[in-house]
């Protein structure tokens, strides 16, 4: 068994070679880059799982890289190990289901590439001990999402919504670059590690602009209010990188970073209720979106960055067990869903769900998975969604203001009145479209295995808790416990009622045509969500000014080289006077 | 102020860099530019001497010299031959009518 | 006072070079300002280099200054400048200004002289990684004048192939 460095290091390598290595192999070959991108996305799965008996909680492989940038280290520990399995694992599923999805496209190279260099970015970023190779890595990702998202570079759409995604999610970049950099001036180190021990030993205001900074860094990158905007339209991508990245890995990376830093900033003023706002705002706005929405891919869209908010919800409310729960479980059933939803949009050629409906008698399978999946995400029994959301409900309960959690139980009713509504209308009613056919063959292998997981990974909430215990995390205090006892905390009154809003958001949908009045009433609230409750106005009124004022300056660029020479030297007295006075 | 061999050589110093650089922004001829460069380059070398003389390692501060006269040479060769190129593309080294930056 | 002639010639030669509206009294008052640069280093102790500058400066570069302006030929141009003339003076006395105020304090007497190997050791031993720079530049500016000049002659082949 190779030492826990060298798994550390394989498993940001492996994928990293075999992005090279399928890019070397030319667009002629298709059916070896299909292979060799499998290959290298299992075993780079393998050794990610591997780490887990032999995580620890000191830092591994450090690579001094002088005093300027610290020292490069990896630290697997429980959290970092935990994400980088679901990064793999997730991955290579994804990966099977590409080898069906693109079969045919052209430039696979470069999609495989992409995908391999992203998973093992994720990976780095998952593991990584010093901030400064956090926020590398952070970046790496957010660049391999842009490249996927706009992979139909002649289609406009898709280049508008990747340069909005890579936009914004950059601006949560500067937070995260100007922490790391606070934490330099004021500590001399970038390790993560001697942070969580010593975070009272800064100033106060100092660690409050921290707390903000990453808080913004990870609403950005997990689409929370108010960046919520680019993950609906980061759909363009092809739908398993949507499965893959806008799902199960990217965007938990803000929600991992909140939750890595928790111990150091849960005593900063405001801090905890900041987070506790923009968790349970977003859920809520955007499984109203959700609602009103048409499209498919939009809907889980919506729905991803609903559910990604009842983990932050559950972060800010002191959950870190419950958030890390949840977010495996929603993993797991949410890449389920778009991989099974990739697979109905393949069959049918359109991701309109009005021009869907009776499919399923044409794809049983994928209406099986579908279905599945579905029952997690609306938190119905014995699914692993159940669970999770309930642990996060009871932590929001114990912790939180009762409004917020109020605001969730809302919330949760929504989620089920959506879900029900989009199995509905893709499989059951009026056929107003045609499949051809049921999921192929490398569809169905990557369905299964997260159709199980669906049903079962809640049985692993005692060896999870273990994983994340004091044994390898010692700031978090999370306590080891049996599966039965986790689970049996989740028997309990706040469970039925929660149960209840639930059967109340499934019969509404039910009973829809006798509720029209009551839909006529909200029909405001309708419109608004459809236009995303201003914040695409407010989109569009930024690039307006933005582009206004770079008009307004192009006066300044003369392209006369006596101009620019008197720039240079007016910055030369002002940087001379400034010295000059200041001595 | 005395004037002492030292100061006159930092008079000398200034005195080139700001010739140089009045150059540089009042010129429109492209091979004017690369003269002006040139002038503020002394500047540059003879400051490299003066600092080695001052701090009394003359021999350091004529290396350092030593490569400068080495950079600008090479500059002044490369951007000679640019300028014939400019020439000979677009028939002027005026500046102005180079510029095909502005709207 | 011969210092201050000295430099008083220096800076005279270079403000002519600046002014001079034909290229080739520009390139000789240039030549005359390295010469007076390369006494003046001389006279500050360091003959080696006043020598290499000499040759250089004032031979090799004037050489190539009165090739190019031959081939590239005189040009009348509009002698109105772009900046005007008495903001870029002011900018310049500006910066010159500061500098000596900054730079003041530093004209004492010269420290003793430390003991240093010669100007050759120093060169090759302790600046070693200097010459090595100075190598790459050099090879690297053959590269770019060859790739420069070259054109003429890929466009030329290409003209007869077309």
């Amino acid at each position: 068994m190779p030492s826990i460095e060298t798994l550390a290091i394989l498993s940001i390598a492996i994928p990293w070679l075999g992005a090279l290595v399928v890019w070397l192999v030319r667009d002629h070959r298709p059916a070896l880059q299909h292979g060799l991108s499998v290959a290298f996305a299992l075993a780079g799965g393998v050794a990610a799982v591997a780490m887990i008996p032999q995580r620890t909680e000191a830092n591994v492989l450090g690579v001094a890289l002088g005093s300027a940038f610290g020292e490069l280290t990896f630290l697997p520990d429980g959290l970092g190990v935990f994400l980088a399995v679901v990064a793999t694992v997730v991955g290579s599923l994804a990966v099977i289901f590409s080898v069906d999805y693109m079969r045919g496209e052209r430039q696979l190279g470069r999609y495989y590439a992409l995908v391999l260099f992203f998973i093992g970015a994720m990976v780095g970023l998952v593991l990584s001990s010093n901030l400064l190779l956090v926020f590398v890595f952070w970046e790496i990702t957010a660049f391999c999402s842009y490249a996927l998202i706009s992979f139909y570079n002649d289609d406009p759409k898709a280049v508008a919504a990747g340069i909005k995604a890579l936009i914004m999610t950059q601006i949560g970049g500067v937070g995260l670059l100007g922490g790391a950099l606070l934490l330099y001036v004021y500590q001399g180190t970038y390790d993560v590690p001697t942070f969580l021990a010593h975070a009272n030993a800064l100033p106060a205001g100092v660690l409050a602009v921290m707390a903000f900074g990453f808080l913004v860094a990870a609403a950005a990158k997990s689409a929370q209010f108010p960046f919520q905007t680019w993950l609906p339209d980061a759909m363009e991508a092809p739908t398993p990188i949507s499965a893959l990245i806008h799902a199960a890995t990217m965007v938990n990376a803000g929600v991992y970073l909140l939750a890595r830093f928790y111990p150091a900033f849960e005593g900063v003023p405001n801090w905890r209720l900041a987070v506790i706002v923009v968790g349970a705002v977003t859920a809520l706005l955007a499984a109203l979106m959700a609602i009103v929405s048409n499209d498919l891919k939009r809907v889980l869209a919506h729905s991803t960055v609903s559910q990604l908010g009842y983990m932050v919800y559950a972060v800010g409310s002191g959950g870190i067990f419950a958030s890390q729960f949840h977010l495996l479980s929603h993993s797991v059933f949410k890449a389920l869903l778009f991989l099974a939803a990739g697979a109905v949009i393949h069959a049918v050629g359109t991701r309109d769900m009005r021009q869907m409906g009776g499919l399923g008698k044409q794809m049983p399978f994928t209406r099986v998975v579908f279905i599945i999946g579905a029952l997690a995400l609306a938190g119905i029994p014995v699914l692993n969604g159940f669970w999770s959301k309930e642990l996060v409900l009871e932590a929001g309960l114990m912790h939180a203001p009762i409004w917020s959690y109020v605001l969730m139980l809302i919330g949760a009713g929504l989620t089920a009145f959506y879900t029900y509504r989009m199995v509905t209308m893709v499989f059951y009613g009026e056929a107003h479209g045609h499949a051809h056919g049921d999921a192929g063959t490398a569809m169905k292998i990557a369905l299964a295995p997260l159709a199980l997981g669906a049903l079962s990974t809640w049985l692993l909430a005692g060896p999870f808790a273990k994983l994340l215990s004091a044994e390898t995390l010692p700031y978090h205090g999370i306590e080891a416990a049996s599966t039965f006892h986790i689970l049996e905390e989740v028997i309990s009154l706040p469970t039925l009622i929660a149960l209840a809003v639930v059967a109340l958001g499934l019969l509404a949908w039910v009973f829809r045509s006798k509720l029209a009045g009551l839909g006529r009433a909200l029909r405001g609230l309708g419109w608004a969500a459809e236009n995303s409750f201003g914040f695409e106005a407010i989109n569009r009124g930024i690039v307006r000014g933005v582009s206004g004022a770079a008009e307004g300056l192009r006066i300044t660029q003369t392209g006369l080289l006596n101009w620019n020479v008197v720039g240079i030297v007016a910055g030369l007295l002002i940087v001379i006077a400034i010295l000059a006075l200041g001595a | 102020m005395t004037l002492s061999l030292p100061a006159l050589a930092a008079a000398a110093v200034l005195g080139l860099l700001g010739i140089g650089v009045a150059g540089l922004l009042v010129t429109r001829n492209l091979i004017k530019v690369v003269v002006g460069i040139q002038v503020m380059t002394k500047g540059g070398m003879l400051a490299m001497v003066l600092a080695g003389y001052l701090s009394g390692r003359v021999q350091t501060g004529a290396a350092l010299a030593l490569t400068v006269i080495v950079a600008d040479t090479i500059v002044s060769v490369v951007a000679l031959a640019f300028a014939v190129q400019v020439r000979r593309r677009f028939g002027t080294l005026d500046l102005q009518a180079l510029s095909t930056l502005r709207r | 006072m011969f210092d201050l002639l000295i430099v008083a010639a220096t800076l005279l030669c270079a403000l002519q070079a600046i002014r001079s509206p034909r290229l080739l009294m520009s390139a000789l008052w240039l030549a005359s300002a390295s010469a007076l640069t390369a006494l003046l280093m001389y006279l500050l102790g360091a003959p080696e280099v006043a020598v290499i500058e000499l040759s250089v400066g004032a031979g090799l570069v004037t050489v190539l200054f009165v090739f190019a302006i031959n081939i590239a030929g005189e040009e009348v141009t509009d002698l109105r400048a772009l900046v005007p003339r008495p903001l870029a003076w002011l900018a310049a006395l500006g910066a010159m200004g500061l500098g000596a105020w900054m730079a003041i304090p530093g004209l004492r007497a010269p420290a003793g002289p430390f003991p240093e190997p010669a100007f050759a050791a120093v060169l090759w031993e302790q600046r070693g990684l200097d010459v090595l720079l100075q190598v790459v530049l050099i090879i690297g500016g053959v590269l770019g004048v060859l790739g420069l000049l070259a054109e003429g002659r890929v466009h030329a082949r290409k003209e007869k192939q077309s």
